[in-house]
């Protein structure tokens, strides 16, 4: 099984509410680190504007490029459920290593703090609520109801499989575990 | 409630469900996670649907309660008023103080010396709000208050003219029913306008209903929900608005059986509209010159209203709050009229939009109900008050400026008015001559710098109450007291009551929060739509509770199916397109019907010639008015920055990103620039409630709107905010 995450970019106004809700669920400060983050993408020519968000977390890819990419062997990816989680105490830290997992993701997802030789963190799921049978807080958060987790299968059937929104390419080297629904494109 | 079933002590980790009592725009369920007293998280609504999600900032609050600049312990004013340097005091100390200033005052000056100048810190509230001041004051022998709004007193205004009520609304389910819908200078992705309103929204345009936004903005909800954006210059809506009645008067494509059964005063408005009254026609060329919109646009857009029946004109807030923003919802209306789109699923009737389901605002008026006499009419405080845009200036005149009274008592709660009222250097010259301001308060805002004793109250989560839904709506929430309070925190109540005791005022709190609660939840089922009530105990225990509707709530629904046995509660019995009650006030800028008259500081006011740039204010989705401003997690989400279009950063060697000075005569903001196409030329726009901080030369530093806003109100009372123009330049910090 592989979980998940879908992502409809038509539907997000940029509230902001999934990487805040992660923040508390998590107790992460305000500052350097951001589990699940919002971006935003302006173009166009007045009057002619367009307009989009990208709520984007690590998406459990089904090839990791961290994985590879760690000297400690820190990363690994569950066999039950293909979440990528992070031994922070195998870690070596981002002065050692210089962040090779984080230069090796294709989104630049894996997370380091303000502090010394941080060492890294980023989405793990919401693994303490996976196992109560819950979603990610994120999703749960979202008033818009933009995103949704699940199985990667499943996803698929409920919402098409499409690869591409304005700020997210599909990596075919790591093969990231996310559907999205674009706002523009066809 | 025994100790095991108690939050603040339980050591097992519970979740509870409460809201946000703030004036933002929604009413959503937060569910708290709290162990040993503390909150450990806070989560949203999972439960039956329809969910009321919560957005950032509910999902931020955590950090707003155990926020480290949270206002700890009374303190004293050490040093000049207004330079924010305080000592702690104890509570004795404090109260003593103030209630020998209340009675000083009282006794040399009277009681009207004595001004209390809330706002709305907390908005919906049963209990605890700015009605336990006013309470107190009453019963004190009264006070001058002040009148008026920032948000909707234009649409408040014109809303109780034309349809004789503020409920207008339909439940927002209702938009799946419209054929068209047209976001007039609104954008609910930010300012929420009642909880879901975006999530229908999307629903709608995935359903393939048409949405325009008309904006001088292409704001997130443009750029999500709408088809058209069409962008306008602010202050201008009217001149549309009436020139899309012209398009349809001369198609003949209004619906003249609607206007006949439920309307008076068409052929007068018809009239003006057509130039039959004035030689000038209200044509789409006539319009295109005064909004900057194209005549073909207004043309279009009105043939698809006329014809695209139903279709919800949705119109809140911005585009009335500009020199006689009373004729954009009074014109609005009138063209809801025109169009037959009231009293029908899918149509909106654009007035102030309150839900015909639930709590009516005054359910929530208990506290005031059976205070002792004084002068407080429930509504509006209108003839012996100030004007809230005319605070500074009547503390700086008085009586001799016309105003009221002679004040020399500043008493401050709820509210953040040195920030938020137009015309903030003005408001810091004027507290500087008063006698004695005290501010209760949870941070050290610009109006707290101000104050002689400033007193820390607790938030709604260390304290009992129950709340509205935002403009009603299908739900009732209990506001439970989920912590102790914090610090040496207490209510506003608490503070009440024990200036009441100094103040030799019997009668004054009675009760235990308990008992008020379900005396006013008993009260409420004379001011509910959906009747009956639930059980207040059932309510305490449940937290949320959602009526289920068996279809959408529908304003005036009566009326149009039944004229003669349900009149509109006007005195005409109809819609008034014409109101006899403004013909009676015989004031040329209140017309009995709706006109479009040129505003102050409009794309066309002459001061454009040294204030090129039309300068509006908007809401963010970071912060609630100025509530919110500090909370890291909520700042990292958007830096504070001035909307300015490449057009005219380039015109003014202005990158984005570089510092810029707005300015104008009453004030200058340094802050940095964002170079945007989302924003018409000629505009600029700043979200409100950002903080004022003055640097050593005066100049605002942290981009609070009002430094550059005209302390001016429309003649029926609409605040201006988004009448105003300014320069802006590229800021280098001198060596």
């Amino acid at each position: 099984m592989q979980i998940a995450f879908f992502f409809d970019q038509s539907r997000c106004v940029g509230c902001y509410a999934c990487s805040i809700a992660c923040k508390d669920w998590h107790d992460l400060k305000a500052g350097a680190v951001h589990w699940r983050r919002v971006t935003s993408r302006e173009w166009g020519i007045y009057p002619k504007v367009f307009l989009t968000y990208l709520s984007l977390s690590c998406n459990h890819c089904e090839e990791p490029a961290c994985i590879q990419a760690c000297p400690a062997d820190a990363i690994i990816k569950r066999a039950e459920d293909g979440i990528v989680v992070v031994n922070r105490d195998v870690c070596l830290g981002n002065k050692v290593c210089d962040m090779r997992c984080k230069k090796a993701c294709p989104y630049h997802i894996p997370q380091f703090g303000d502090e010394e030789n941080a060492t890294m963190q980023m989405c793990t799921f919401c693994l303490e609520r996976l196992s109560e049978g819950k979603k990610p807080v994120c999703v749960e958060a979202c008033p818009m109801r933009a995103l949704d987790a699940g199985s990667l299968e499943a996803l698929k059937e409920k919402y098409g499989d499409i690869k591409k929104a304005e700020g997210f390419t599909y990596s075919k080297k790591t093969k990231p575990s996310i559907i999205v629904k674009p706002r523009y494109l066809k | 409630m025994n100790s095991k079933n108690d939050p603040t002590t339980n050591t097992e980790e519970r979740e509870i469900i409460t809201s946000c009592p703030h004036d933002c725009g929604g009413r959503c369920v937060l569910r708290v996670h709290v162990k040993e007293g503390i909150i450990t998280r806070i989560e949203t609504d999972n439960g039956e649907e329809p969910q009321l999600r919560a957005c950032v900032r509910g999902r931020a609050y955590r950090q707003r309660i155990y926020a480290p600049d949270r206002l700890k312990f009374p303190l004293k004013r050490i040093g000049e008023r207004g330079k924010g340097a305080f000592a702690r005091i104890t509570w004795d100390e404090a109260l003593d103080t103030v209630a020998g200033e209340l009675t000083r005052v009282k006794h040399t000056y009277g009681n009207e010396a004595i001004f209390y100048v809330p706002y709305s810190g907390n908005t919906g509230t049963f209990l605890h709000s700015q009605l336990a001041v006013y309470r107190l004051l009453t019963m004190f022998g009264g006070f001058t208050p002040v009148w008026g709004s920032a948000s909707f007193w234009g649409n408040l205004f014109a809303s109780n003219i034309t349809y004789g009520t503020l409920t207008t609304g339909h439940t927002r389910n209702d938009l799946l029913n419209a054929r068209l819908i047209i976001m007039w200078g609104w954008n609910p992705a930010e300012s929420i306008q009642i909880t879901n309103t975006s999530l229908y929204l999307a629903r709608a345009k995935e359903a393939g209903i048409k949405i325009v936004s008309i904006d001088p903005r292409f704001t997130d909800s443009a750029a999500a929900f709408a088809d058209e954006w069409i962008p306008i210059r602010p202050g201008t809506d009217t001149a549309m608005l009436i020139a899309m009645a012209y398009v349809i008067i001369a198609h003949n494509l209004q619906d003249q059986k609607f206007l006949d059964t439920y309307t008076t005063g068409f052929e007068q408005f018809k009239q003006y509209v057509t130039g039959e009254e004035d030689g000038m026609p209200k044509t789409p060329l006539w319009a295109e010159k005064i909004t900057g919109v194209p005549a073909a646009t207004i043309e279009a857009l009105a043939h698809d209203y006329a014809t695209g029946k139903p279709a919800a004109l949705l119109t809140l807030g911005a585009p009335g709050r500009t020199a006689f923003g009373e004729q954009f919802h009074r014109a609005a209306s009138t063209l809801a009229a025109i169009t037959g789109n009231i009293g029908i699923h899918g149509g909106d009737p654009a007035g102030f939009g309150l839900q015909p389901v639930g709590l009516q605002p005054l359910a929530s008026a208990g506290l005031l109900r059976g205070a002792a006499p004084g002068n407080l009419p429930e509504g509006t405080t209108a003839k012996k008050g100030v004007h809230i845009t005319k605070v500074w200036d009547a503390i700086l005149k008085g009586k001799a400026g016309g105003y009221p009274s002679d004040i020399k008592f500043v008493y401050t709660t709820n509210g953040n008015p040195v920030n938020q009222f137009p015309n903030t250097n003005k408001a810091v010259e004027a507290l500087k001559k008063v006698e004695f301001v005290v501010v209760h308060e949870q941070f050290m805002t610009a109006t707290a710098r101000c104050a002689d004793i400033l007193l820390p109250v607790n938030t709604h989560l260390e304290r009992n109450d129950m709340v509205r839904p935002w403009h009603s709506g299908p739900y009732y929430l209990y506001l439970p007291k989920i912590i102790n309070s914090l610090h040496e925190s207490k209510s506003d109540l608490e503070i009440c009551s024990e200036l009441a005791t100094r103040l030799d005022i019997s009668g004054y709190c009675e009760k235990t929060e308990d008992e008020y609660l379900r005396e006013f939840w008993d009260a409420a089922k004379n001011f509910t739509h959906t009747a009956p009530l639930l059980d207040y105990d059932a309510l305490k225990s449940k937290g949320v509770h959602k009526i289920a509707l068996k279809e959408p709530a529908i304003a005036f629904k009566e009326q149009i199916e039944d004229p003669t046995g349900h009149p509109f509660p006007t005195p005409s019995g109809k819609i008034e397109i014409y109101s006899r009650r403004l013909a009676e006030m015989n004031n040329p800028k209140l017309p009995p019907i709706p006109r479009y008259i040129e505003p102050w500081e409009g794309p066309h006011d002459p001061l454009t010639a040294k204030y090129p740039l039309q300068f509006i204010t908007t809401h963010f989705k970071r912060r609630i008015h100025s509530n919110l401003e500090t909370i890291p997690w909520l700042r990292e989400c958007e830096p504070q920055m001035l909307w300015i279009n490449s057009l005219d950063a380039r015109r003014r060697n202005i990158g984005h990103g570089d510092m810029v000075r707005i300015f104008n005569e009453r004030g200058e903001v340094i802050l940095p620039a964002k170079v945007t196409e989302r924003i018409m030329p000629g505009v600029v726009s700043l979200d409100e409630g950002a903080w004022y901080a003055p640097d050593e030369k005066g100049r605002d530093r942290g981009g609070c709107c009002n430094v550059l806003i005209k302390d001016e109100h429309s003649p029926a009372g609409a605040f201006c905010g988004n009448s105003c123009v300014v320069e802006v330049e590229r800021f280098t910090e001198e060596k």
